[in-house]
């Protein structure tokens, strides 16, 4: 059955249009994604993002634990701070993407796709063993919402949050009478936080943020301008650019990967290996020159040589044009600049690799 | 829309102009259902198609969807105004939002199927 998060009926009173999304009924749009695109870019927007799970990992060897799941070396990570992380399985192949707060020692918060909650759990309870730790699934209690934009922040601090935690870092703070975490994430490229809230709150909150952003332009987006806006951004999709047989270092994410982790960790091997010498395809950003929209799936030709597969493709609303991401081989000969073609409805448009990500990001502003 | 043409199940509608030429075109609710347009692809002048051929692809930010002819005929004008600026289809002001005209010699059997607007809303809302 599709689940629902606490704030579907606010959803279908704003008109929204439902979609299924990883066995959730969520919105995809309220007006058109391009205009709430364009409203993250340029102001501030609102995002319902319940379906996003959460688990705690807590006990003596949660640190232990952890550092065995991911690349990323969590003994550096400190109190309130957070990760981008990968979970590997033991080819380096990606499990999941995820971000680990350290909420304080032995005590760590994990967010992750709402797609991999099976597959997620079941590792790292497969992965317990011999680990004094609890894995506890807290996603059924907590609602997740983001707001984000240039003036995410100038809204929060107006509705009374002075102090904002600083880009990934998480703290416990009080909001319209109730206690809430709020981090300084996001998956937009803009600045912006992410309020993890207890699920009978979560109406109460939704609808005052949309009251108090008025003043700031604030709208509700919905899934399909958060797609556009994380492709811009050249942020990863699990499912689209990111899978079980493709390695950190592959997904071009070898700058999130602790190059001197001592302890052992799912893949290590593999991906060591890799940092070293590449894996055995990379993910390119290309805009197209020819006018046609690359999507996950299209066929990637140097000529008449296949030489890879689209995995995200779409509109850029902000750059105006049509740009993607996509696994080609890991050549010399395929860099910025190169001309390569997409294969769409069976002829061939031309594209060019370029730099990644597509729009400058604007989430690192100091406080 | 011009409420008297009539519609496929497959959302496009034809309008007669004059003897045995018609404009075809998307119907309001499915350019409604497909959200921002953002590319259109047109056929030629000239091409000819059968009844329930693709004519046309359409897509929007989310996806890709191609257009099927509900007649046969053979193409005499081009729309081409939505080819560059597809977001004119999603403009609720705009009116000049057809595809293609074409001339047809379709006979009774090829209209059969297709249904009066108020007979397509009530299907497909």
């Amino acid at each position: 059955m599709t689940k629902q998060t606490f704030l579907h009926d606010k959803h279908i009173k704003l008109g929204a249009k439902m979609v299924d999304f990883a066995g959730w009924h969520m919105p995809v749009q309220y007006t058109s994604i391009i205009e709430e695109h364009n409203t993250v870019r340029n102001a501030v927007g609102l995002f319902d993002v319940s379906h996003m799970g959460e688990v705690v990992v807590k006990g003596e060897d949660a640190l232990p634990f952890l550092n065995k799941l991911v690349p990323q070396d969590l003994t550096k990570l400190v109190e309130r701070k957070a990760v981008y992380c990968q979970m590997t399985n033991k080819q380096g192949g990606i499990i999941d993407d995820l971000i680990i707060y350290k909420i304080e020692d032995e005590k760590y918060l994990i967010i992750f796709n709402a797609s991999r909650t099976d597959e997620d759990l079941n590792w790292m309870v497969r992965n317990k063993k011999g680990f004094y730790v609890d894995v506890i699934n807290e996603s059924h209690n907590y609602s997740l919402l983001a707001v984000q934009g240039p003036k995410a922040c100038d809204l929060m601090r107006s509705i009374g949050l002075e102090d904002l935690p600083p880009f990934f870092s998480i703290k416990r703070a009080e909001l319209f009478d109730v206690n809430l975490w709020i981090s300084r994430t996001g998956y937009t490229g803009e600045d912006g936080v992410e309020i993890l809230v207890r699920n009978e709150f979560s109406e109460m909150l939704w609808d005052n943020i949309l009251e108090a952003g008025t003043n700031f332009g604030i709208k509700p987006i919905g899934l399909g301008a958060r797609d556009t806006l994380r492709l811009e951004a050249a942020l990863h999709l699990y499912g689209n650019d990111l899978d079980e047989d493709t390695t950190p270092v592959e997904a071009g994410l070898s700058w999130s990967v602790s190059k001197n982790k001592i302890d052992d960790y799912n893949g290590k091997a593999i991906i060591t290996e890799q940092l070293l010498n590449g894996g055995r395809k990379k993910l390119a950003g290309f805009k197209m020159l020819d006018r046609g929209i690359a999507r996950h799936g299209y066929e990637v030709y140097d000529g008449d040589k296949k030489i890879g597969v689209v995995t995200s493709g779409g509109v850029s609303p902000v750059r105006g044009d049509n740009i993607g991401l996509a696994y080609i081989e890991n050549s010399p000969e395929y860099k910025i600049d190169s001309k390569i073609s997409i294969m769409i409805r069976d002829k061939l448009y031309a594209a060019q690799i370029i730099k990644k990500p597509f729009v400058t990001k604007r989430n690192k502003t100091e406080v | 829309m011009n409420e008297s043409a009539l519609c496929s199940k497959t959302h496009e509608y034809v309008l007669e102009l004059q003897d045995n030429q018609y404009e075809i075109g998307l119907t309001d609710y499915a350019i409604e259902q497909l959200g921002d347009i953002v590319f259109v692809e047109l056929p030629e002048a000239g091409s000819e198609f059968e009844k329930n051929e693709v004519f046309a692809t359409i897509e929007s930010v989310k996806a890709a969807s191609e257009v099927y002819m509900p007649i046969s005929g053979k193409v005499i004008a081009v729309n081409e105004a939505i080819v560059n600026a597809p977001e004119i289809l999603n403009d609720e002001t705009a009116e000049d939002k057809w595809f293609i005209k074409i001339e047809s010699d379709a006979d009774q059997v090829e209209f059969a199927d297709l249904l009066d607007y108020s007979d397509y809303k009530e299907e497909v809302e």
